[in-house]
């Protein structure tokens, strides 16, 4: 019946006019109206009011990552993407290092840091984006609220206020009444033909899921569990048939033409909050996938390897086998090589230094974290290894 | 906040959350750890309470102190669940007091609740040499702000180690002069 709806409201003139430009596949799809807000008798209009509650919280959360040049940049890409429905739509950047990202049937969509620390590009947080504008502009929650089993489980998410458990997992939980396979397929296919009608590789949604896939099996292989090691929330269901799937649309609808990545235009804006999403992708304690991670990024960033370098040792440092200390120490060294390393990496070099009995390599590295960190957390305790000494 | 006052009596009424009193007095804590009490608290009695004894004045959402007594080479702060173990961080002997924050830092992580180290120091413990922080931890179940102290010290290979948690808002200036207290006087039973 919605489905019906969709196909049938196709006076949207301006996509379509993009759309046309595809050339070798015509789209079978097309951007419906603006839609109005629900009576808020109906079920939908309940389900809205309970996520413009969880909304309401979200804003205030402590786990709102707060950046304002962040904002605007995913405001601006929203609009190129959703068209119509732009002034609908609110995103939201939650700090948690692992990849996710939600729909709300409100218009909210929540990004976890995890997921941009993971993306290469533009193109590819486009490919997010359109991805979750498309279970939107398809209404599949509403779909999915006439269906009598997740009622059951809608009927849990109008507990009273403060059940819920942690801001933010409410979208989670609506996973009890997950979108179907079908209505993924259908996100990701509508995803694609929004972002490639905005000028994006459509190509990249599919390198998401390769390189996600690479470090589910990185973190595998290095003795994770399958089950929970992943980066991955569990709600998109078979992900190396959707990258398939993904990969041969998107050859489709790109043929020839040249497409924006905007590889410079994400780190821009990106770049100066990795930092602290490294810090946090230290505390998951994957260090399988930290380290797939994070020699991906190496290979893949022109300048500035210091960080990510000395992030990489810590991996090692904090893992701690035999091979590992090594290894960080090679890190280390190669980190100070590089532009613009963080102090921290003389403390961390010093620590396995210190353990190894070398104190004179030790003591100068400490010293050396002093200088550039006078300030540090841990500073009364440095001195005390200098003054032992 | 009130909510979570709330939330915890009820919990208490209905029998889910077992404490029983300790102290004043000496008391001794897993076998191999003791502390002089000058007034009682409770002891969180649970088949769940995992590695750490679990203490608290005025409830376990409030304020807590969880009592790590002889961490050995290899051993996790947290109870792993299915299939968590590898990620868990172990801890080893001859870790630095950086390492063992470090790895309170990623336990309290596990749940995605947010850890900062504010201060990390030299500091007596248990009769001998050992550290000292202050911490912030943001509960990720409520978002609650929780200052906390730690101490720490390893002896014999094996780690001793005192977390004192409470609410940043009125509940840590009303009970820390009274963990300060407990940390003074713990120490190692041999
Ligand atoms: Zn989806």
């Amino acid at each position: 019946m919605r489905r019906r709806a969709v196909l049938a409201g196709c006076a949207c003139a301006g996509f379509l006019a993009r759309s046309n430009a595809f050339g070798q596949a015509p789209s079978t799809w097309a951007m419906p109206p603006r839609f109005a807000p629900p009576e808020l008798a109906s079920d939908e209009g309940g389900l809205w009011a309970v996520m413009d509650r969880e909304e309401n919280r979200l804003k205030r959360s402590a786990f709102l990552l707060k950046d304002q040049a962040l904002s605007e940049y995913l405001a601006a890409l929203v609009c190129r993407l959703a068209g119509t429905h732009c002034p609908d739509i609110r995103v939201y950047v939650m700090r948690t290092p692992w990849f996710n990202a939600s729909m709300a049937p409100n218009g909210m969509v929540q990004i976890w840091s995890g997921l941009l620390l993971r993306l290469d590009n533009e193109a590819q947080l486009a490919a997010i984006l359109a991805h979750e504008l498309a279970h939107y502009i398809s209404r599949h929650s509403l779909e999915r609220l006439r269906d009598a089993r997740s009622r059951a489980a809608f009927a849990t998410l109008m507990l009273p206020f403060g059940l819920l458990g942690a801001i933010g997992q409410l979208a989670a939980m609506a996973g009890k009444f997950a979108f179907t396979r079908e209505q993924e397929r259908d996100a990701d296919r509508i995803g694609i033909e929004l972002m490639a009608g905005a000028g994006y590789d459509p190509r990249q949604a599919a390198e998401i899921w390769t390189q996600l896939l690479a470090e589910v099996k990185a973190g595998e292989d290095a003795g994770g569990d399958p089950a929970r090691s992943s980066v991955l929330f569990a709600t998109h269901p078979e992900p190396a048939e959707r990258e398939a799937d993904l990969r041969e649309r998107a050859s489709a609808i790109a043929g020839t033409r040249e497409l924006a990545l905007g590889a410079d235009e994400y780190q821009r804006i990106v770049r100066p909050l990795r930092r602290s999403m490294l810090e946090d992708e230290l505390r998951r304690r994957r260090s399988g996938e930290s380290i797939h991670l994070l020699q991906r990024l190496i290979t893949k960033s022109g300048d500035e390897r210091g960080e990510l370098r000395y992030f990489l040792a810590e991996v090692h440092r904090q893992r701690g086998s035999d091979n590992d200390v090594q290894r960080a120490l090679e890190l280390y060294d190669a980190a100070t090589q590089s532009g613009n390393p963080p102090p921290e990496l003389f403390r961390g070099r010093a620590l396995l230094r210190w353990q190894q009995g070398d104190r004179v390599v030790a003591v100068a590295d400490f010293q050396r974290y002093l200088e550039l960190s006078p300030q540090a957390n841990d500073a009364d305790l440095i001195r005390s290894y200098l003054k032992g000494n | 906040m009130r909510l979570v006052v709330l939330m915890l009596c009820v919990a208490v009424a209905g029998g889910c959350v077992q404490m029983a009193k300790v102290g004043p007095g000496d008391v001794v804590i897993r076998d191999r750890m003791s502390a002089k009490l000058e007034s009682p608290w409770n002891r969180y009695e649970s088949p769940h309470a995992g590695r750490a004894e679990i203490w608290t004045i005025d409830g376990l959402s409030l304020d807590r102190v969880d009592f790590y007594a002889g961490i050995a080479q290899g051993e996790t702060l947290v109870e792993p669940k299915a299939g968590q173990d590898k990620a868990l961080p172990r801890f080893r002997a001859k870790m630095e007091p950086q390492e063992i924050v470090e790895m309170v830092d990623a336990s309290i992580a596990l749940d995605g609740s947010v850890f900062r180290l504010d201060r990390l120091a030299p500091s007596r413990f248990a009769d001998g040499d050992g550290f000292r922080f202050e911490f912030v931890h943001v509960r990720k179940v409520d978002e609650l702000t929780l200052r906390g102290i730690g101490y720490g010290t390893v002896r014999d290979d094996r780690l001793y180690l005192v977390l004192f948690r409470a609410p940043r808002l009125y509940y840590f200036a009303r009970n820390v002069a009274q963990f300060e207290e407990v940390a003074r006087s713990v120490r190692i039973v041999r």
